[in-house]
């Protein structure tokens, strides 16, 4: 069963697209790794996928039905980490948790052992009831994450969740998403690092200019990339210039006095 | 003059002028959480606001000194425009000083360098001297803008309509003792709010200074409020200078700027004597604590606030779940009024502009009830038991209820920081319609609560049970119908919606609540005596109740469907739309 599909998705903001035909599936257990320079599109995509926004053209549709027509059901089966970690810094971090499970309509009892759980498990137990304008980058990225696994979702859309962590951390999510993915959770995972998501994800599809250049299975891309890393493969097919030669201008431009 | 235009530029385009201007910016619009839509007025705007109290008054002033009208009443023999105009003096100095105060308070969490500030800042090689002194500069512009813009007006009108008649030197001097005292009122308003701030930063650690914030706020507020509130009663027991009984200290702050006025008019007089001592002393207290005070704390300022504070643990909050709980048992049905709810009341007491504004309007409602109190001819009423109170005595809880249900509908609308609102984008549906509902509960516990356990209990123990019951149901008809009329077409979630810096309509809806206001409080409590003497009169509500109940109906009924879903961004309607004709 597929639970997440994007098909021909188009999206217009002024008359150039931002982006366009844009289209894949996502059956339960793939971690779909979404990488592009900035400006690329990623976040116009992660938009439209959580409903947050309509694509000017196309469909994204789960389990065969469109997502707008059952907004709220779509929502119900997704747990989304945004960009940026934008929480209100005057609610701690367990009131946040509290507020997101019960707008989700979560028992309270149970609700209530899964946040005590979570934040234990993602070591912030001791600052729980501290208010989350005190947090660290990281701690709210933690909060973001727990917020998006509380009600056991069937679907994850990531934007840059690694965002702020500690090695420590990091690699607890790295291994997360992996263990999700494995147990039959469809995983859309939108990144800068390469190397992690050629770690963690099963596809990867590569976006330049809103278009996508590149979509495979991140191990037919590494045959792709022949001899050379994963890295140069992806610089091949979206920078627009020499790398090397734009850092020597760099030097050049910085030493004119 | 090449020169110095030379000099002008290099210094305006200098890194120092440069930091001042930046200083200016962020202490009008651009704090740490500030961004688009929230509560940010441009300068244009703010300005144009805090003009207008002055022009207002200032153009009233002519049905009181215009020679025509002063004529037809027959003006008296010796009319000496000094002694004449001095509650009206009196009354610019109070508006000077509170404006300039209220400006200081409003931009209180700017005044102090925020983490942004040190995170593009602190890195280049400038001193924090010249932060200090850059910032220093900013508000020091920025203050004498805002003096100029408050008095500008009203210090051109006032001396031409009450020295109309007289010499142009007398006019002529009007005109600058004037603008000294205002100025100077001005000058001392927002130079005291420093002092305070001053002072708490020196005298308390970081960390509960800024938790602290907003209820030093709504605590010099309410200052404020009574200050202005003095308007009515001081200026009497200033004329004529006389007969003045109290002595300097006993009177307010305004009272001491009125008393240098008239000594620059040269009115040889022991108490204005005093009292413009007074005003000297103050001014300069007021600028050296804010001067000694702010280089003290601003270094510790701008180190503490600028580190990203790592967060320390905390020990769980004092439970309030059992109350929450009761709540979702009786009042809050679904999971979004159950979590909008407690959302709603830890942003009102937690969220800063919030509590301010609810600060801000209770602190009003508490004045004027006061002053009703204190001005009701029955005051005997309060200490004798009688058969029923009279009518001002019953307009205080309506008085208190009307700036409650509008503070906290006030309140409901001021967006916390908006970019965290994607959680309720995200998470709730935009057609559930259920945000009146919501804004319903909160409003109806507040007033449910000071009903219940001031209103009741207090009349109770004048008045009996009869007297208690009839009038906390009249309050609680009276305030529910007007929170019914204010979310008539409420569809935000509180604090998440996008407000626009202006609203066309916003001027008739104030002077709405103004009318509305004496119709609420005084016609209420006359009719409700008239029908505690006499219990006929309790028919005279009906067809209140059921007109206002019968329009807030039909105003729910035209509602298009669209028009009740779920609104994050309110925009102001545009005067002239483009219609794009062409297909």
């Amino acid at each position: 069963m597929i639970a997440l599909e994007a098909k021909g998705l188009k999206k217009c903001y002024t008359a150039a697209p931002a982006v366009s035909d844009i289209s894949f599936r996502l059956q339960a257990g793939d971690v779909l790794g979404c990488l592009g320079p900035n400006g690329a599109g990623k976040s116009t995509i992660v938009r439209m996928l959580t409903g947050l926004s309509k694509p000017t053209r196309g469909q994204v549709l789960s389990f065969g039905t469109d997502v707008h027509k059952d907004l709220v059901g779509y929502r119900r089966r997704l747990g989304y980490v945004p960009e940026e970690p934008e929480l209100y810094p005057f609610l701690s971090g367990w009131e946040y948790l509290e507020m997101v499970g019960t707008l989700r309509g979560m028992e309270r009892s149970q609700m209530e052992k899964k946040i005590d759980a979570m934040l234990a498990l993602f070591s912030l137990e001791s600052h729980r009831y501290a208010a989350i304008g005190s947090y660290s980058k990281g701690m709210r990225q933690r909060v973001l994450l727990i917020a998006a696994l509380l009600h056991d979702p069937e679907i994850l859309i990531l934007d840059e969740p690694l965002s702020g962590l500690d090695v420590v951390s990091a690699t607890i999510v790295k291994s997360l998403i992996k263990t999700l993915g494995e147990r039959g959770k469809a995983i859309f995972y939108c990144s800068h690092v390469l190397e992690v998501v050629e770690k963690v994800c099963s596809q990867v599809m590569i976006l330049r200019k809103g278009s996508v250049v590149a979509h495979a299975a991140t191990a037919d891309l590494h045959a792709m990339a022949g001899h050379g890393s994963l890295e140069h493969a992806f610089v091949r097919l979206v920078a627009d210039r020499d790398a090397e030669q734009a850092a020597s201008e760099i030097v050049e431009v910085m030493a004119v006095a | 003059m090449e020169l110095a235009k030379r000099s002008w530029r290099q210094f305006s385009s200098g890194p120092f002028a440069r930091l001042v201007r930046h200083s200016i910016d962020r202490i009008l619009a651009g704090g740490e959480t500030a961004e688009p839509g929230e509560l940010d007025l441009g300068i244009g705007t703010l300005l144009a606001l805090l003009a207008s109290p002055g022009v207002f008054v200032a153009v009233f002033l002519f049905d009181r000194y215009g020679s025509l009208l002063l004529f037809l009443r027959g003006k008296p023999a010796h009319f000496d425009p000094y002694r004449a105009s001095i509650p009206d003096e009196y009354f610019f100095i109070v508006l000077a000083m509170v404006i300039a105060a209220f400006v200081a308070v409003w931009k209180w969490d700017r005044l102090i360098p925020d983490r942004r500030d040190y995170a593009n800042l602190a890195h280049l090689p400038i001193g924090q001297t010249r932060f200090f002194a850059a910032n220093l500069c900013a508000l020091a512009l920025l203050a004498g803008v805002f003096a100029v813009d408050v008095n500008a007006a009203p210090a051109l009108v006032f001396p031409l309509v009450v020295c109309a008649q007289e010499s142009f030197g007398v006019g002529v001097m009007f005109f600058w003792t004037h603008m000294a005292a205002v100025f100077l009122a001005s000058a001392f308003g927002f130079l005291a709010v420093f002092a305070a701030i001053g002072a708490l930063m020196a005298a308390l650690p970081y960390r509960a200074f800024r938790a602290s914030s907003a209820y030093i706020r709504c605590a010099i507020v309410f200052v404020l409020m009574t200050l202005l509130m003095t308007s009515f009663s001081v200026p009497q027991k200033l004329t004529p200078a006389g007969h003045l009984s109290k002595a300097w200290s006993a009177l307010p702050p305004p009272a001491w700027f009125l008393g240098l006025c008239q000594m620059l008019r040269g009115e040889k007089d022991a108490a204005f004597e005093s009292l413009s001592g007074a005003a000297v002393v103050g001014l300069a207290a007021a600028a050296l604590i804010s001067l000694a005070t702010y280089s003290l704390c601003y270094g510790r300022f701008l180190r503490l606030g600028a580190q990203t504070p790592t967060s320390l643990p905390a020990r769980r909050p004092a439970r309030s779940s059992w109350a929450f709980r009761l709540l979702d048992g009786f009042l809050l049905r679904s999971p979004f009024q159950r979590a909008c709810y407690r959302f709603a009341l830890r942003t009102l007491f937690r969220g800063g502009e919030q509590a301010f504004a609810l600060g801000a309007f209770l602190s009003l409602g508490a004045i004027l009830a006061a002053q009703t109190v204190l001005s009701a001819p029955h005051k005997a009423a309060w200490e004798a038991a009688v058969s029923a109170p009279s009518a001002d005595v019953l307009s205080v809880p309506l008085i208190f209820g009307y700036f409650a249900t509008l503070g906290l509908w006030f309140a409901l609308g001021i967006p916390a920081p908006l970019r965290a609102n994607w959680v309720f984008r995200f998470h709730i549906d935009p057609r559930c319609g259920e945000c009146p509902a919501l804004a319903r509960r909160i409003i109806f516990t507040f007033l449910g609560i000071a009903l219940g356990t001031i209103c009741l209990p207090l009349y109770e123990h004048y008045w009996g049970w009869r007297v208690a019951a009839i009038h906390t149901a009249v309050v609680a008809l009276c305030c529910g119908l007007l929170a019914e009329g204010l979310l008539a077409r409420f569809r935000k979630i509180p604090f998440t919606c996008a407000v626009p810096k202006f609203k066309s309509h916003g001027i008739v809806v104030a002077l709405l609540l103004v009318l509305g206001y004496f119709g609420f409080t005084s016609v209420t409590a006359t009719v409700e005596s008239w029908a505690l003497a006499d219990p006929y009169w309790f028919i005279a509500f009906v067809p209140v109740v059921l007109g206002a109940a019968f329009a807030i109906y039909q105003a729910k009924k035209t509602q298009i469907e669209i028009e009740r879903n779920i609104l994050f961004e309110e925009r102001s309607s545009s005067v002239v739309e483009t219609l794009n004709l062409q297909g």
